[in-house]
This record gives C-alpha cells, structure tokens and sequence, in this order.
C-alpha cells in the first residue's frame, strides 16, 4: 500500500513486512532514502493515510488495530506543530495513538482539515475518533457487510463502500454519533416487462431456469474496492469515483444526489 | 537408492515456536465477568421468567456477556440463561421483543444463537426463528460480527 503525503515531497509504503517505510528524496546521493517504522507494528500493513500537515501517518493493520505514528524526518527539515494528536514534539516513528476493533482495519483516513480520523474494518462498523478525545471513539456497528473503503466527503460525513456493493453515506451527529446510512444508489425499477421467447428458451438452455436473470439492483455488481474524490469545494466533496470488483469505475455526483435524495445531508 | 537420512525427527519441530517475529494474539484477559454476577443474573433472569416478564428477562441475559473469559463452566452457564430465556417465548412474540433491544445487545444475542446452533442441535428450530428476526433487524452486519470475534462469548 502506497500513498504520497499530501504536500509532496514523500511517500509512504505499508506492506506485508510488518514495518512501514517512509521515502525521501536525497539530493546529495540523488537516491529516495526511506526509513522504517518497526517497533509496535506486528502485522502486515493494510492501509496508511497521511495527515494534511505532513507530519503524522495513520495506519491501520492486520492485527486489528488503527495507530498514529510521528512522521516527521530531521533530515528534510520539518518543523511539526503539537496537535491534538501530537501534544508534545515527537521524534519520528513514535507512535501517538493506537485504536482497536475487532477485524482487519480496512481502510483509514484523516478529515480534510486532520482533526478527525476514520476508519472501518471487517466487523462491519465505522468509527471516528477526534484529535482531542481519544478516548471516545464514536463507533456505528452497519447492518450490512464489512466496508472496505471510506472517505470524508465534508467535515462531518464520511462515504463507504465495501462488499455491500453501494456507497453509503454517513453523518456525525452532534460529534458524538453517526446516523445510519443513507444508500447513495437509487435502486431504478428496470421498465420493460417479460423476455423475448427466444431469450427464455435459450435461458432455459442454459441455466434450466426461466427467471428472470441474475443481476444486482446496485449500480456495482461485486464490492466496491476504493473510493476516491473527484472534486472537492474546499473540504466539501462534489463528485466522488467508485471502483469494484465487477471492473466497473462509477462516478458518483454527490451534488445531484443530496438534491435527489430527501434527507440528505452532506 | 541412497538410504535416507536416518532421523526424520526434524519434522516435528515447530517452527514457528523459534521464530522471534511470531505475531501473538492480544491475550490479554480482558476484565471478565465474574462468576458472581453470572450467578446472580441466573437468578435475576429466573426471577423474572416466572413472573413471566420475558422482555425484560432478555434483556438482562444479554449484559455483560462474560467474553473471553477462561473458565468454560462460566460461559456455559451465562449460555444456560440465555438459552431458557429464549424457550420461553412464544413465536408471536420474539418480533417484538428483538424490536426492543439495541444493536449491541442484538451482536450479542446472535453470538448466542449461534452458539446455540453449534451445541444444542435440538433446539435449532427454535433457534432459527430468532435468527430469522435478529437477521431482519441486526442485518448481515451482525452475523459478520459473530464470526469475526476471536474471543468466544
């Protein structure tokens, strides 16, 4: 798993080595020099998001937990600020936080302004946890199957996708609660009544049924693997992208949905 | 041939005892419930049953289950609790009782009926009717949750 930080310069890589590489670029050797981040990570990487200031790396892994490392290298000259998530200046590689659930964390990310941090992982819940409480970690068990990706379409909602095969999006409530989802995929009543003869014999032919046929009423026929901004307002997301394990990339317009959809609220 | 070698006893070292970057699972015990409130739940629960307060007798079996604690007997007889809990309602009324409960202890009455389905084949029927509303109200999300959990309720 690869990711640039946002203000470029580096990347990160979290891989099945059980140790995340941050990659610099060395003038003097004209080389990318990375350092690792061994010590309390156990198990192979799933996912790592940088936060917007540059300074700090979420990760989440396969031993069921979300932590937060210091990222901040002598060696480029970065100059962190204490946070919420940082109090006090820390070498890097320290680790800040670490949250847990009860499955693999699937995907995590930081809000657009770096005060929240979510994730979701394969015991079907999100959680978002603030900078300034780690303690409380707002936790929404879905009724459906485990979610595999999550991004923030504003400060306070947050859209999924997973093996549920639909974008869903979610509201924080008053900081302290998540509503439940709201489907993002109209379900469209497919006009045109019966088969041709000929399709049903041939279906008949084939699959010893003559029904109908076997296709989802979600746009995506499999899981939904990432979802990534399109376009964003400021930290307000317009239009997002999909892609699934039925090969399709679908571009979601959040913008139209929020006017189609009553009772969503972005 | 050449004649093999004559110990074959390497085969049965492990291996993965040696290896010092062995993942271990958290084996923390977690703070268990302790067997004096699994008893004394027992009790409450039967209390209530035969007052025939059922709802409430539910909802009491599905506190604090005592999750990943060591001693077997104490989890069967939390499980014990559950199960005569769960006989004693009518079909008609385990819509309304499931309605009634939140989504924790929704996670935690589908643990049991799975449990349930492992050890007392028997009652599956029974069984299967509360999972049938437990699924309608908790979701495919629940049932995932049962079979991610490491620790055994």
């Amino acid at each position: 798993f690869v990711r640039w930080s946002p203000i470029v310069g580096r990347f990160a890589v979290g891989s099945g080595a059980r140790l995340l590489s941050i990659c610099y670029f060395d003038p003097e050797h004209n080389w990318w020099v990375s350092t690792h981040i061994k010590k309390p990570i156990r198990t192979t990487i799933l996912c790592v998001d940088w936060h917007p200031s540059n300074h700090l790396i979420a990760v989440g892994s396969c031993d069921f937990k979300c932590r937060i490392f210091s990222a901040a290298l002598k060696e480029t000259n970065d100059k962190p600020e204490t946070s919420g998530w940082m109090p006090k200046l820390s070498k890097f590689a320290t680790p800040l936080a670490e949250f847990s659930t009860q499955g693999w964390v699937h995907s995590v990310k930081f809000s657009p302004s770096g005060e929240r941090l979510a994730w979701v992982s394969h015991d079907a819940s999100i959680n978002i946890v603030h900078m300034d409480n780690h303690e409380s970690v707002i936790r929404s068990l879905t009724p459906s199957l485990p979610l595999l990706t999550v991004v923030w379409a504003s400060e306070e909602s947050v859209v999924c996708g997973g093996h549920n095969n639909f974008p869903s999006l979610y509201n924080i409530i008053g900081g302290t609660s998540l509503s439940g989802g709201a489907r993002l995929d109209v379900k469209e009543k497919k006009a045109g009544g019966g088969m041709s003869a000929m399709a049903r014999f041939q279906q008949l032919d084939r699959t010893g049924d003559d029904s109908k046929g076997s296709s989802l009423d979600t746009t995506h026929q499999n899981c939904i693997v990432e979802l990534r901004i399109m376009k964003a307002s400021g930290a307000t997301c317009s239009q997002f992208s999909s892609i699934g394990m039925d090969g399709k990339l679908v571009m979601w317009n959040l913008d139209a949905l929020a006017t189609s959809i009553s009772g969503l609220k972005i | 041939m050449s004649k093999n070698v004559n110990s074959t006893q390497f085969r049965t070292v492990d291996v993965d005892a040696y290896d010092e970057d062995n993942y271990e699972d958290d084996n923390r015990e977690v703070e268990s419930v302790g067997a004096a409130e699994v008893t004394e739940r027992a009790n409450q629960v039967r209390g209530l049953l035969n007052q025939l307060k059922s709802k409430e007798a539910l909802k009491i079996a599905l506190q604090n289950p005592p999750v990943g604690n060591k001693d077997a007997s104490l989890k069967e007889q939390n499980y014990e609790t559950v199960l005569s809990v769960l006989k004693s309602f009518k079909a008609a009324d385990i819509d309304g009782a499931v309605s009634e409960l939140d989504m924790t202890e929704v996670d935690v009455l589908m643990k049991y009926l799975y449990k349930g389905f492992t050890c007392s084949p028997d009652k599956a029927a029974n069984l299967l009717q509360w999972h049938e509303k437990v699924v309608a109200k908790g979701g495919l999300g629940s049932i995932v949750r049962v079979m991610v959990d490491r620790k055994g309720i």
